[in-house]
């Protein structure tokens, strides 16, 4: 067998045994998904759709060893391999693929990243993700996707996307900081009004 | 580096601070001339942010001091109605419950909160606190990223609020004999600060997603995580084992222990380290915080070495506890759930001629009380830095967090501490930070 078939060969052993039912294999499977590097990506996007939510688990998790991996200092070329393949899963059907691809873009991601980031700013499902996986990224690509992303959205989003051009450092005209405003009431009373009429 | 003061000398240190300060007077105990608080006979008046386990031992102790004539409870919060009704039925009469944490910063009339959410909660909280006008005991650790933590100490300072962040050891007796012994010379130049404590656990039950139960308002709770559907393995006290929230053990026991530490150590200036750590992963459930772990930390100038065990190397006979290697042997200091009086050869140390005594306060002889009094001295005598001021909390949470980031990244990472982040590691920078979600933001 040729070296690709090899390597193909060994990713698709590495599929199944992180979908074994034996901790004691699937356990060594995931925790070592570094060495199969952004080739994985893809199989473990999948395999996160999988109904099985303990093998959807291990597969976001692997997930994020081979990015974080991809992201050490030297290793330039495996994260531009790894920043790829997460921009692919971002146009997953499934929302939690689309918004844990955000936050590992957040990691690694760089100007590439920024558009297919932000398309999910229109997502609602993901969009809250997109916002904040984006406030991570350097640079003014990400901030000027946040300021346009502002002028389009409906209004109570436009509350957090100021919020993050504020931390940005950008101008933000209205929409004030709504974190100080309560929301929320409890139906727990007070001991005095518990009182028997006398 | 800034050395801060921590000595007897630190009344002569504070009164200066404090007076240098401009904006603060200093009065009489009893009467604070701070903006905002307290109120008739230097009473504060306080709420509760979290009253689960540790914060229900808030609320019995801040019903002890109202006993007392020196506090008045107005107010209990939680996102789970069921704890809340058992915290409003333990405080009593004349106590407002709410869920939203946000009425009880509205309150015009409380002086200061105590917060004892889950860890993920700390920082926003606390910065909401000092910027609607209160002072702040919060949990230990301070915060779970760097950033959260700088948040913290930049809004205590902005708006001249004290921050007491509750590791107690630094005003508990045990303590302070083993932090004055280290420090005047017990076993000589200690070069070595080694921590044991048992395993995290593992989630073998995991069960798939579900609603959450009656009473809890998951939205709430989650406050500034990112969105995820509620699981019965989160929550009340399981947070304490996924690393985005309680961070193991390491950011719980370890925040007691290194804060402690580093007092004994004298080294709160030491900002700078490298830090490298191993762990061994759960293989499954919900739960990712290791279950194992090694991490070492090293400092220089001076130079001494601080290591993380779980297990680590057992020198003592409690579930928990660390020892300081000298040139002159040994000496341990073990812990025991909250407190466990410092080891035979501490207590009995008498200070050598020209040796330096440590301040600490000592009002209460248990433990939380105390602390929660040297938080209350720090206000009253108006330099607002309690003994765990929250600049040493943040230090102390920096050294749990970069541990565990260390881990998930699985390489060394060398912290510069005056610029405040990881030299040559672009992508560890990034976990300095972690975005909150809307509106749950600092």
């Amino acid at each position: 067998m040729n070296a690709n078939t090899n390597e193909a060969a060994s990713l698709a052993e590495f599929i199944t045994r992180i979908q074994s039912p034996d901790d004691a294999i699937s356990g060594p499977a995931w925790q070592g998904a570094q060495i199969y590097g952004p080739a994985a990506i893809q199989p473990l996007a999948d395999m996160m759709g999988s109904g099985d939510f303990e093998v959807a688990r291990k597969a976001k998790r692997a997930l994020y060893i081979i990015t974080r991996h991809a992201g050490r200092p030297g290793a330039a070329d495996e994260a531009r391999a790894a920043e790829s393949a997460l921009i692919s899963a971002l146009r997953r059907n499934q929302a939690t693929v689309r918004r844990e691809a955000l936050w590992m873009l957040s990691e690694i991601g760089g100007d590439r990243a920024v558009r297919p980031m932000a398309a999910l700013l229109t997502d609602e499902e993901a969009r809250e993700d997109a916002r904040a996986a984006l406030m991570r990224l350097p640079g003014k690509r990400a901030t000027a996707a946040l300021r346009a992303a502002f002028r389009a959205a409906p209004e109570p989003f436009k509350y957090a996307l100021a919020d993050a051009l504020r931390k940005r450092g950008a101008q933000v005209e209205g929409y004030p900081t709504r974190k100080l405003t309560p929301s929320k009431q409890t139906t727990v009373t007070p001991v005095v009004q518990r009182l028997p009429a006398s | 580096m800034n050395k801060p003061a921590n000595r007897l000398s630190r009344r002569r240190f504070l009164r200066s601070s404090a007076l240098a300060l401009g904006a603060v007077n200093l009065a009489p105990s009893g009467v604070l001339a701070i903006g905002g608080s307290p109120g008739a006979n230097g009473r504060f008046v306080v709420g509760h942010i979290g009253v689960g386990g540790m914060g229900m031992t808030h609320v019995f102790n801040m019903l002890r001091f109202q006993q007392e004539g020196k506090v008045r409870i107005a107010a209990v919060c939680d996102a789970d109605d069921n704890r809340l009704e058992a915290a409003v039925n333990n405080a009593g009469a004349g106590v407002i419950p709410y869920r939203d944490y946000r009425y009880v910063l509205e309150r015009k009339d409380i002086d200061a909160v105590l917060i004892a959410t889950p860890d993920h909660w700390h920082a926003v909280q606390t910065v909401h606190a000092c910027e609607s006008g209160k002072h702040v005991y919060v949990e230990k650790p301070a915060s779970v990223t760097v950033r959260e933590g700088q948040a913290m100490v930049a809004a205590a300072r902005a708006n001249h609020k004290a921050v007491q962040v509750g590791a107690q050891a630094r005003t508990a007796k045990g303590g302070w004999q083993t932090c004055r012994a280290i420090r005047n010379g017990i076993v000589g130049k200690v070069s070595r600060v080694s921590c044991w404590h048992y395993a995290n656990p593992v989630d073998d039950k995991p069960v798939p997603d579900s609603p959450p139960p009656e009473g809890l308002d998951w939205d709430l709770w989650l406050g500034p995580l990112p969105w995820r559907p509620h699981n019965q393995r989160y929550q009340p006290a399981n947070f304490r084992w996924l690393l985005e929230s309680g961070g193991g053990q390491i950011r719980d026991r370890g925040a007691h222990q290194f804060s402690t530490i580093l007092w004994c150590m004298d080294a709160d200036h030491q900002t700078s380290f490298t830090v490298s750590a191993t762990g061994r992963a759960p293989a499954k459930g919900l739960w990712d915080c290791p279950i194992d772990m090694d991490v070492v930390y090293e400092f220089n100038n001076p130079d001494w070495t601080l290591e993380w065990g779980q297990p680590g190397d057992k020198v003592g006979q409690t579930e928990f506890g660390n020892a300081f290697w000298g040139e002159r042997g040994r000496l341990i200091l073990e812990w025991e759930g909250g407190y466990r009086p410092a080891n035979p050869e501490a207590i009995n140390f008498k200070l050598p001629p020209g040796g330096q005594e440590v301040y600490r306060t000592d009002e209460y002889e248990d433990f939380n009380m105390n602390h929660k009094a040297d938080w209350f001295k720090s206000i009253r005598e108006g330099h607002l830095r309690p003994a765990v001021d929250i600049e040493i909390g943040h230090r102390t949470a920096t050294l749990c967090n970069l541990g565990n980031l260390a881990y998930v990244l699985g390489r060394k990472l060398v912290w510069d501490g005056q610029k405040q982040e990881v030299v040559g590691d672009p992508e560890a920078n990034r976990f300095l930070n972690r975005p909150q979600r809307y509106p749950y933001v600092l």
